[in-house]
């Protein structure tokens, strides 16, 4: 009996899990390449950085690191506040598919040329 | 004083008379050789261009046989008038089946101009097996050109070479668009349907002497006929009409090849791997293609019919790229090009034929290339 508690347990932990990580996985990373420059575009036009350039690579972090970030939901690393404000949730989830493929420990590590 | 200007003025008059009848008297007998010369082969039932005008609609009378005496290629497929059957002389006897049955059935021929034969020498052929009602265009197919509001029609050989080539021309469909045109038009052809010529012909090119080939559903149709006289009261000079229309493409390069529609593949925006090396392979203008890496990238190898426009200066470019035919993005691994196809659908979004390429694309020095589909 107790065995059979433990292994619901296990596998409730590993669905929801699962679950949770696919969640994450479902954006767009295509639209969200996209995106991420559109940020800074508008933010380099706007004036608050000198360069259309992000500051971040996807392959600055790691996926677990990516994770963390955006589960955070603290943008601030990102700076261009103002146009990540406006970002709604399925281009941030795009943005994260994006960061999180080409993460420094993905098959594909990607700086964001 | 003034006399003798007068004088002088009448003396000089004279000599210049006496010098025109000089000329005249002489040229007169180079005329009648001429003349003589022209009757000898000349068919002796000639019609001009306003009499040609009046048969060569749609829709076509019957008993009534507008042919063109001239070769096949390179000729008639170029230009024609429009209704004329290709019955060349020197295939004449071999075709003579396509001729009406009924003898007394008015035919009208037409070769190159004046100085050519092939139109007699067709008539005369004509006579002889029993033709009643024979005519000569003798001033053919230049004469008909020559007449203000006039055009010709073309052949599918010939628009196909043209497509082929990605010829410099805008291709007009003239039937209604979303019963005809959205189910399958010619590669590149815009859609101006006749009936809403006015509301649409913006569409159509500022310079007025780009070539403007119209077409609709085949030869019973009128509207490619009435949009191409519209065209040319707008001032546009170069314009024809592919009169067979869209069966005959069909026909001559199947469904596949009339780029009806882009088989998507299975990402949002990309396009189907297999149906794009088709595309490459048997039609690649019916695209139009970017490569959106960088120049060094390019320079060692792409697709012949792609244009370079790097991803960094496709948002400059954005506004150039053309409505009239579907837009294939490739890159590298699908990244640039799947970024360049969301830029799209941001920047252009009434450009609804926009693909890219999600896959893997390597060349190889000898220019073929190798498309890998990604792991998903």
């Amino acid at each position: 009996m107790r065995r059979f508690v433990m292994l619901a347990v296990a596998m409730m932990f590993v669905f929801t899990s699962v679950g949770a990580s696919l969640a994450m996985e479902q954006g767009n990373k295509r639209k969200g390449k996209y995106t991420y420059r559109k940020v800074y575009k508008s933010c380099n036009q706007r004036g608050e950085v000198d360069s259309t350039k992000p500051p971040l690579n996807p392959s600055d972090k790691t996926q677990a690191e990516w994770e963390a970030l955006f589960d955070s939901g603290d943008f601030t690393p990102f700076g261009c506040q103002d146009e990540w404000t406006n970002l709604s949730d399925t281009e941030i989830t795009d943005i994260f598919t994006y960061m999180h493929a080409h993460a420094s420990d993905s098959p594909t590590p990607l700086k964001c040329k | 004083m003034k006399y003798r200007n007068v004088m002088m003025s009448v003396v000089f008059l004279a000599a210049l008379a006496l010098l025109a009848t000089g000329c005249a008297t002489t040229q007169t007998p180079q005329a009648t050789d001429q003349a003589a010369a022209a009757t000898s082969w000349q068919y002796h039932e000639i019609v001009d261009a306003a009499f040609v005008g009046q048969y060569a609609k749609v829709p076509m009378a019957e008993d009534v046989m507008i042919i063109d005496s001239r070769p096949f290629k390179p000729k008639y497929v170029k230009g024609h008038i429009p209704m004329a059957t290709s019955i060349p002389y020197s295939q004449m006897d071999k075709m003579l089946d396509q001729l009406p049955e009924n003898k007394d059935s008015l035919l009208i021929f037409y070769c190159g101009g004046l100085k050519c034969k092939l139109s007699h020498k067709a008539a005369y052929k004509a006579e002889s097996l029993g033709y009643k009602n024979v005519k000569v265009f003798a001033e053919g197919y230049p004469g008909w050109l020559k007449v203000p509001g006039n055009y010709g029609s073309v052949s599918v050989d010939w628009m196909k070479a043209q497509v082929d080539k990605g010829a410099d021309m805008v291709i007009v469909d003239a039937r209604p668009k979303r019963k005809k045109y959205d189910k399958g038009h010619l590669p590149g052809a815009v859609s101006i349907p006749d009936t809403q010529f006015d509301k649409f012909k913006d569409q159509l090119p500022e310079d007025k002497n780009t070539q403007l080939v119209f077409y609709c559903g085949g030869l019973k149709c009128k509207l490619s006929h009435k949009s191409a006289a519209k065209a040319i009261a707008m001032g546009y000079t170069n314009v024809k009409v592919f009169a067979t229309g869209y069966p005959s493409w069909v026909a001559y390069v199947g469904k596949e090849g009339a780029g009806s529609t882009i088989q998507a593949g299975k990402e949002e925006g990309s396009i189907d791997i297999a149906a794009f090396e088709k595309i490459i392979s048997d039609n690649p203008q019916s695209i139009y293609l970017v490569d959106v890496r960088d120049a060094d990238e390019f320079a060692t190898g792409s697709f012949q019919s792609a244009v370079n426009i790097p991803v960094e200066v496709l948002e400059a470019k954005v506004k150039t790229l053309p409505a009239d035919r579907p837009i294939v993005f490739v890159c590298s691994t699908g990244a640039r090009s799947g970024e360049s196809f969301y830029m799209l659908q941001d920047l252009r979004p009434e450009l609804k034929k926009v693909y890219y390429l999600e896959a893997e694309l390597t060349f190889n020095k000898d220019g073929s290339f190798k498309i890998v589909e990604p792991q998903s």
